[in-house]
């Protein structure tokens, strides 16, 4: 069981030459081939992180652009509405001037005319009075 | 030895032969050839897998590919769990190498019956349950500690025994030579222990009775592989960082 001979030493050459022609043939290409991957995956990672970085940034912008348009079109709405409200009450007040004065206008016509109308209806009195005053005188 | 379980009249599926070698005379050196033979079919199979995975590889990865991936990231994070981020990569080669080694043999001894084919002498098992296997691999670790302890702190490595203090000397030198020693021991006592618990229970009782052992004996092949690699990590890991160190690892 325990005899040595020429088998260990030419065992041990044996096993340094296959350990040197796997390094040649396993080790050396299949870790390229490893670290090559893990490179490829890192790079691809990181690309893909940035992008999604940059898509994030996007969003976040769009997102306060569009709350500025938010704010910016209720802005106006209620701006409009104020407008609105402001004609419709200069409009009505407008409209109820108008209908004073017409109203002002007419009564001081209507006025004028139950003035003459009345010294119209006085003078005829007066010389009505008169012609009957002086029928009346006539038989005298 | 254990020759005696090979009974002349028992029943011929399984008899066991442990210390028998194909013996194969190179100059005037003998080498054990069906250790050879099994550790070639193991290299073979690795480099091929590995020529298979690696021909057209592709980011993402399939079939083979994902395969040797899934081993080459174990080796990885073992060796990375061992040594630490900053050291571990020049290491990978040695710790995975070992790793992939020991595990493919210990399964191909466990899986693939070896016992179809005849050889003249001696069977064909697990390059592991060699001694010599596993001292080749337990030296080579032991070197590849001592270079990387040199390297990292050039003869100031020899600091490290006198470190704590100088009385505990002795047995600093001592691990030196327990590291490999268990090392070898572990894999080749475990290794030749479930081959010999397989084939002694094949030889009592044939067919089912063996399959939890051999259940179990893939699992111990598993383990003794990632202990040996985990350890050979350890063992480098220890020679780098030492004790005196300022920069201690969190």
């Amino acid at each position: 069981m325990f005899d040595f001979d020429a088998t260990l030493p030419l065992m041990a050459v044996q096993f340094l030459l296959l350990a040197a022609i796997l390094n040649v043939v396993f080790y050396k290409p299949l870790t390229k081939v490893i670290e090559d991957r893990s490179d490829y995956i890192r790079s691809n990672e990181a690309d893909a992180r940035e992008r999604l970085a940059k898509a994030e940034n996007l969003a976040k912008q769009y997102e306060s652009e569009l709350a500025e348009t938010r704010r910016q079109y209720q802005a106006t709405i209620v701006a409009a509405q104020a407008d609105a409200q402001k004609i419709a009450a200069q409009k009505t007040a407008e409209a109820q001037q108008e209908a004073q004065s017409q109203r002002e206008a007419t009564q001081k016509e209507l006025d004028q005319q139950k003035q003459a109308a009345m010294q119209t209806l006085e003078q005829q009195v007066e010389s009505l009075s008169h012609e009957i005053l002086d029928k009346l005188l006539a038989g005298v | 030895m254990l020759n005696f379980l090979v009974a002349p009249n028992s029943f011929p599926l399984a008899s066991l032969e442990v210390g028998h070698h194909l013996y194969w005379q190179i100059g005037n050196l003998k080498v054990h050839g069906q250790v050879f033979l099994v550790s070639w079919f193991v290299i073979g199979l690795l480099v091929i897998a590995s020529l298979l995975a690696t021909r057209n590889a592709q980011r993402v990865p399939r079939g083979i590919q994902n395969l040797m991936e899934y081993a080459l990231e174990y080796v990885r994070e073992l060796s990375r769990n061992q040594l630490g981020e900053k050291d571990y990569r020049p290491w990978v080669p040695f710790i995975g190498t070992l790793f992939l080694f020991i595990f493919v043999s210990n399964w191909s001894g466990a899986l693939i019956p070896w016992k179809l084919i005849k050889l003249p002498e001696g069977e064909l098992a697990a390059p592991t349950n060699d001694i010599n296997t596993t001292v080749a691999l337990a030296l080579l670790v032991s070197l590849a500690y001592f270079y990387a302890g040199f390297r990292k702190k050039g003869l100031g490595y020899f600091a490290k025994y006198i470190q704590p203090t100088p009385i505990l000397l002795p047995i600093a030198i001592l691990e030196d030579f327990t590291k490999p020693l268990s090392l070898s021991f572990r894999l080749f006592g475990n290794i030749l222990a479930d081959e010999l618990v397989v084939a002694v229970l094949v030889l009592l009782v044939p067919l089912f009775v063996p399959l939890p052992v051999m259940l179990l004996g893939l699992f111990t092949s598993a383990i003794q592989a990632l202990v040996f690699a985990t350890l050979a990590a350890a063992y480098i890991h220890e020679a780098i960082e030492g004790h005196g160190e300022e920069e201690h690892a969190p």
